[in-house]
């Protein structure tokens, strides 16, 4: 197994149930086919199947596993449509921060911001929702902006690779993940059908990261 | 060997009494001696193979016409296994390519879909497991690029590499077979269904 992946899983509980969901599953098609199908033509006794060789059956499971590391990593290494899934989970588990209508002030953005080590060339009043949220193994910050469609979610993924833009429709919401002035990458969802891309594109503009650790 | 296809009386194959192991099948193999190594060799086999066959063509009367065919050919390149620690793998690889040989002569699945009929065979082989016998249908009805490779892998142990050599394909295309193979059974047992390796880019 790739290290990469190692480390994963061992940070990932949704990838780790998936790889035991397939290793059960695994087992189960190993019980179902130990004995030959009783066919329509058959009338034959079920007989006794002596099992492969112990290192075959070794082989066996590295090949399970190699199968389940590949669609894994693919998944892993392919970070937009995995983190899209993820966004969207964290998202999903902050029901309120869709509801919030007064806006945050300055202190309270900075405070969202700072710690991810994130500047942002934007007037807080179209703020009403600005938390520090971690996320990937980072503090991000997560924001909601009221807009003409209203409200729109934005996490400033500083540690994500985004290479290209990538459009997602997952859980109900639409969004958008753009690659970040400077390496990263910012996300904006919504839950109502409209067009992300163009507060996507201020957010490109009005982002920028600290130097120094975050 | 000639191209045709020529089976084995089928009459004899299903009707006929339990017979001996040494009988079944040196009575068949021209100038096999019941007491020779590699005879009983092949009769050991038997049932693995005819597992291997059952599984691949879903029918066990044409299992039986290709192992059958299938031991023939081993028979006759005998000479060719060294090793009878390696005469598993070996005979099933004829196998598996007798059954392709089969398959392409007849351009479809030997059995139609819906004549696959899981039956049982009396009491005493009553599947105690709902979700094992459900599991078995749903295997026995994935098409063939996704069976072939998981009987290859669960029944006949072949590894990755292995199943790629035999089928012509790449190591990757295997494992995205063996996966999808997986991903369709895993409604079966509960689960929902995984998001397929083609949206992470992966070719089939």
């Amino acid at each position: 197994m790739p290290a990469d992946l190692r480390d994963h899983l061992r940070s990932c509980h949704a990838c780790d149930a998936f790889r035991a969901e397939m290793l059960a599953l695994d087992a189960t098609i190993h019980r179902a086919m130990r004995a030959a199908p009783l066919g329509a033509s058959s009338g034959a006794t079920v007989r006794r199947i002596r099992p492969a060789p112990a290192w075959r059956q070794w082989a066996l499971a590295a090949s399970i596993l190699l199968a389940t590391a590949l669609v894994l990593g693919a998944w892993v290494l392919r970070p937009s449509d995995t983190l899209a899934r993820d966004l969207v989970t964290h998202v999903k588990a902050e029901p309120d921060s869709w509801l919030s209508e007064r806006h945050v002030d300055a202190a309270g953005l900075a405070q969202a911001l700072g710690r991810a080590g994130v500047t942002l060339n934007l007037a807080s009043d179209k703020v009403v929702y600005a938390q520090s949220c971690f996320f990937h193994g980072h503090y991000v910050p997560h924001l909601v902006l009221q807009t003409s469609q209203g409200p729109a979610t934005v996490l400033l993924l500083r540690h994500e690779a985004v290479t290209a833009r990538r459009v997602f429709h997952e859980g109900g919401m639409n969004g958008v993940i753009v690659p970040a002035q400077g390496g990263g990458g910012i996300a904006v969802l919504e839950r109502t059908g409209g067009d992300v891309d163009p507060l996507a594109r201020q957010m490109q503009q009005a982002v920028g990261w600290l130097p120094g650790e975050h | 060997m000639a191209d045709g296809y020529n089976a084995p009386q089928r009459k004899t194959m299903r009707n006929s009494p339990p017979e001996s192991p040494v009988l079944s099948i040196s009575g068949r193999l021209p100038g096999a001696n019941p007491g020779d190594p590699i005879t009983r060799l092949f009769e050991s086999m038997r049932p693995d193979l005819l597992r291997f066959a059952q599984w691949l063509s879903r029918d066990r009367a044409i299992a039986e016409d290709i192992v059958q065919e299938a031991l023939l050919r081993a028979w006759r390149s005998r000479e060719a296994l060294k090793d009878h620690s390696a005469a598993r793998p070996w005979l099933l690889t004829i196998v598996r390519r007798e059954h392709a040989r089969l398959y392409e002569r007849k351009r479809l699945e030997l059995v139609p879909l819906e004549d696959i009929v899981e039956t049982h065979a009396g009491p005493a082989l009553a599947e105690p497991d709902g979700e094992l016998f459900a599991l078995r249908h749903a295997i026995m009805k994935l098409p063939i690029e996704y069976r072939e490779p998981l009987v290859l892998q669960v029944v006949g142990g072949f590894t990755t590499e292995e199943i790629a050599r035999e089928l012509e394909l790449s190591s990757t295309a295997v494992l995205t077979r063996l996966f999808r193979a997986r991903n369709k059974l895993r409604v079966i047992c509960g689960m929902s269904t995984a998001r397929d390796v083609a949206d992470a880019g992966n070719p089939a």
